[in-house]
């Protein structure tokens, strides 16, 4: 589902990630770990062609990213869900709307959009909170709205960078649980942390970035 | 459809939440309109009074002084059958003597000092008012002046080309004036749009994320341009359409003679002042919003 082989990234001319390769089946769940400023976020940028790779090749989905067109773009994100470190909800949006929008990109009928947004919103546990605007949330309940617009579309590839940044375990561990179920449903995952304590114990497998590339592959 | 749809409801929600700063520019766009639009009707009513003046525009051919009758007929028929000729009227020498008389007034008693009539017969012709232009007038004076029996042939040469100079500086000004204006309602329009799309900077930067098409981006931006423009050429339209009738109204009381000269503008130039008003708003929109690279 995602292909890496021999990508290298540099930011004026010094490397940010070098010769990188490593395969995302289809229907895993797996983490890229390493310390801040491993590159583990321009890792995830590269897949959903926010940065392009200066050489190797990238497959997303059936997609050759390094060879998209600016006008193709789009069309691969919607493959691809992303949930941002930073969050990235429309503060002048309502819960409801800011996952709706993912769905209106995807030209969906307004009764469908309803629908679906209600189902999701059921699924996360906040459906009471539908009108209500993101700054108003805790950080866990916006991290789960901002999951829900990553799953709403239904995308083939789930990416997320650094999910659990600001949240207490207890919430840390809401949110993978979230991750799994979406995994189980067939979505292809890939989470970017650097809390180790996510992945041990999961049996998943584990992608070390260190020194701007790939140093081991484990199992969590 | 359902992004255009989706467009137009978020157009509409940032009209009315920028609400005062879209005022401001609808206001400045039907403003720059209506100066156009005024100055364009000026000139217009400038032109038309000019062309009702013109109306009146002739040439005087005068005569050989031995010319025999049948020959002087000849010519009458001859300017008759001309097309650019639409009216010839003979006047004889007994006739412009007693032009003359008239004109001295108490001092006619001079002609009776003289012999003999020294006045030439003449035709006065009338030319068509689409060719009083001071170049073709000039080329048909040479050419009656080049017939047989013909002395000499006057015409009012300064005036014409007076009268053609300021229709030309009108017509030229209104040219210059709109292309300034309609160039200054794109600047306006884009200074607004820009503004907006800065202030939606992060959300543009998400929609992007989520997979967003350029035409789902654009198309907020690009229709609230275009009702800034169409809001502005409505308001300038109405403006223009009051000016004209108050003048019509109170003007007439004060300057009884405007009445013959005035010029409505015809439903075509308030429907123009409309579409000029959003296509250059949807100009500038188009230009503030750019490219956008994912």
């Amino acid at each position: 589902m995602i292909q890496f082989s021999g990508v290298s990234k540099y930011y004026d001319g010094d490397p940010v990630l070098n010769d990188i390769s490593f395969t995302i089946e289809k229907g895993e769940l797996a983490y890229i770990t390493g310390p801040s400023g491993a590159g583990k976020t321009t890792l995830l940028k590269l897949i959903y062609c926010a940065e392009r790779p200066d050489s190797g090749q990238i497959v997303v989905a059936g997609w050759d990213v390094g060879k998209l067109k600016q006008g193709t773009i789009p069309f691969l994100r919607r493959n691809v869900g992303i949930v941002f470190q930073d969050f990235r909800l429309l503060f002048n949006k309502t819960v409801f709307d800011n996952i709706a929008l993912a769905l209106r990109i995807h030209d969906m009928q307004p009764r469908e959009i309803k629908e679906t947004v209600n189902n999701v919103l059921k699924d996360i546990r906040l459906k009471h909170k539908e009108h209500v605007f993101p700054q108003h949330l805790s950080g866990g309940e916006q991290q789960r709205i901002v999951i829900a617009r990553a799953m709403v579309s239904r995308p083939t590839v789930l990416l997320a960078d650094e999910p659990t940044g600001n949240l207490d375990m207890d919430t840390s561990r809401n949110i993978m649980g979230l991750f799994r179920e979406i995994n189980a449903r067939g979505t292809t995952v890939l989470i970017a942390t650097h809390n180790n304590a996510l992945f041990h114990g999961t049996g998943r497998r584990v992608l070390y970035l260190h020194n701007r590339h790939i140093e081991k592959e484990a199992v969590g | 459809m359902r992004t255009l749809i989706y467009g137009f409801q978020t157009a509409l929600k940032s009209i009315w939440h920028e609400k005062w700063i879209n005022l401001l520019t609808v206001l400045s766009v039907s403003i720059g309109l209506l100066i156009l639009s005024s100055f364009v009707t000026v000139t217009l009513n400038v032109d038309s009074a000019l062309k009702r003046w013109a109306k009146g525009f002739g040439m005087v051919v005068y005569l050989d002084g031995d010319l025999t009758a049948k020959a002087e007929n000849d010519l009458k028929n001859l300017f008759r059958q001309d097309p650019d000729i639409i009216e010839v009227k003979y006047i004889s020498k007994e006739q412009a003597v007693r032009e003359l008389r008239r004109t001295l007034g108490e001092n006619a008693s001079i002609l009776d000092e003289l012999d003999e009539n020294p006045l030439p017969s003449s035709f006065e012709l009338r030319l068509k008012r689409d060719l009083l232009k001071p170049a073709v007038v000039k080329k048909k004076a040479e050419q009656i002046r080049q017939l047989k029996g013909v002395a000499e042939v006057q015409y009012g040469e300064k005036w014409l080309s007076s009268l053609n100079t300021l229709s030309t500086i009108l017509k030229t000004s209104a040219v210059f004036l709109g292309c300034a204006i309609l160039v200054a309602i794109v600047f306006i329009t884009y200074n607004t749009i820009k503004i907006f799309f800065y202030r939606r900077k992060d959300e543009i930067e998400t929609l992007k994320l989520l997979g967003a098409t350029r035409t789902f981006i654009r198309l907020p931006f690009l229709m609230e341009g275009l009702f800034i423009g169409i809001a502005g050429g409505l308001i300038s339209a109405a403006a223009l359409f009051g000016i004209h009738s108050v003048i019509s109204l109170k003007g007439v009381e004060i300057l009884p003679s405007i009445r013959t000269l005035l010029v409505a503008p015809p439903v075509q130039a308030y429907i123009a002042i409309i579409i000029a008003g959003a296509a250059m708003s949807l100009a500038g929109s188009f230009i503030a919003v750019g490219r956008i690279r994912y």
